[in-house]
């Protein structure tokens, strides 16, 4: 395996390691990114709302990129290869769905300060899965543990500090117990939402694939979760057309939400999820950045909450750093090769391709293939969708700081150029 | 879907963990509300 990670001929020979860091980072960025719209759900419109525009704006924007980058008979090729993970991305899908929609109770009962690090404990959920179910960790040293535990529950230790800090001057209403249950519940539907993903990839599912399914099964059951939530399906189409004129905004987070998951997919494919979930986890700090630089939320803030800010994303960075240097060593890749075989045996895939594939060297990744006509409808069509919300949008009342808006616009497209540039060199999307 | 991968699909721990994950969270939800 090893061997074979050192990259085909004609490409890259960035090692899967960094390949996965840098794709666990371009996901924090663009994860950090979808959350501005979120600021609109002080505008009067109902938080579930703007979680299914999210949601909507998510299942649209896959057949924009994605589409362009793999057509649909590469799509079809790979789900034919692999039926049985069909099951498994729309688990994942459900898994976030009704973990976001539990973050919503959290952050209305116990406010952002305590929800926030609680439902962030994800990535200890996902790393202790990862451990048990598919063998991560297993073989290395006390060194890589540390690093990487280590990282893991500094990440979680910054979050927390931001968190407090940043929510110091919000209301927070009562039902503390009820908003505890639903973080901690959210941040065990976001780790264990990471199975699937690991599944997939150890399996030799491409992410693009694997994102196409998971948006069913997320779009489904946030339309059935609104809908309960909201009285009914009438209800829903009714709220929906009177946000009409903000829907624009979620739908823009659930476009950067994509770009952002598909970054995460790739590094949960690489680095496996131990590392790359909390690594992407650190989407906080951007977050951070985007309320405090274009949204102005420092203001309020005191010169101690400004001190914890400051320590806190210093203490995700450093632990962000610590699991970027725990690169997996022979016996534990050993042990990864070991979860592989596992797939292969159990569905009788082929292991030899598959091998290839997790290694980033899918034969079939640079083979043209035949692009069919409906792929430009269908781009079309959803390019349409988010032309059309544009042109109807009003202006929210909220105050920004254009030009701090432009330098993180800016930041974060280099983010996309530099983890799509190494993706496509490295692996051709593989 | 053949039969036999069908069966491995519901023999599979890496089904029932996510699915009983799901169950739980949704009941949880469910109470929640």
């Amino acid at each position: 395996m090893s061997e074979i990670s050192k990259g085909a001929p004609g490409r890259s020979t960035l090692s899967l390691h960094k390949l996965g860091v840098f794709c666990a980072l371009s996901a924090a960025v663009w994860l950090g990114t979808a959350e501005a719209p979120t600021k609109l759900v002080n505008a009067g419109f109902s938080p579930f709302i703007i979680s299914m525009g999210m949601v909507m704006g998510a299942f649209v924007a896959r057949w924009t990129v994605p589409t362009l980058l793999k057509g649909t008979t590469f799509l079809f090729d790979d789900l034919r290869d692999k039926p049985h993970l069909i099951v498994w991305a729309l688990i994942a899908g459900m898994l976030w769905a009704v973990g976001n929609t539990l973050t919503i109770f959290a952050v209305r009962n116990v406010g952002l300060a305590i929800a926030f690090p609680l439902w962030n404990t994800n990535s200890l959920v996902g790393l202790f899965w990862g451990w048990l179910l598919f063998k991560e960790l297993r073989g290395s040293g006390v060194k890589e543990w540390s690093k990487v535990l280590g990282g893991a529950c500094a990440i979680v230790g910054g979050a927390t500090i931001l968190a407090i800090a940043t929510a110091s001057h919000s209301d927070t209403p009562g039902k503390a117990a009820i908003g505890i249950m639903a973080a901690v519940g959210a941040g065990c539907m976001f780790g264990t939402m990471y199975i699937p993903y690991r599944k997939a990839y150890i399996s030799g599912m491409n992410p693009l694939s694997f994102v196409t399914i998971f948006t069913f099964g997320e779009l489904g059951t946030v339309f059935l979760l609104t809908a309960i939530n909201t009285g009914g399906i009438a209800p829903v189409f009714a709220e929906l057309h009177r946000a009409r004129p903000m829907l624009f905004w979620p739908f823009l987070g659930g476009f950067c939400w994509v770009i952002g998951d598909l970054f995460q997919q790739y590094a949960a494919k690489y680095i496996g999820i131990g590392r790359g979930i909390p690594l992407s986890n650190t989407n906080q700090l951007w977050g951070l950045a985007w309320g405090a630089l274009v949204f102005g939320e420092m203001s309020g803030i005191s010169s101690t909450g400004k001190l914890m800010i400051f320590a806190g994303s210093g203490i995700m960075i450093l632990g962000a750093a610590a699991i970027s240097m725990a690169n997996p060593g022979d016996s534990e890749l050993v042990n990864w090769k070991f979860a592989m075989d596992r797939e292969c045996d159990r569905y009788s895939l082929d292991t030899e391709q598959v091998e290839a594939v997790v290694a980033g060297d899918d034969p079939h990744a640079g083979k043209a293939r035949q692009r069919r006509w409906w792929e430009i409808v269908i781009m079309c069509a959803a390019i349409g969708v988010f032309v059309w919300l544009a042109l109807g949008t009003q202006a929210q009342k909220i105050s920004i700081n254009a030009t701090w808006a432009i330098v993180l616009v800016l930041l974060t497209l280099v983010s996309l150029g530099i983890g799509g540039t190494l993706l496509w060199r490295r692996t051709r999307f593989s | 879907m053949k039969r036999s991968t069908l069966v491995c699909i519901l023999t599979d721990v890496h089904l029932w963990v996510p699915l009983g994950v799901l169950i739980l969270g949704t009941t949880l939800l469910m109470t929640l509300r």
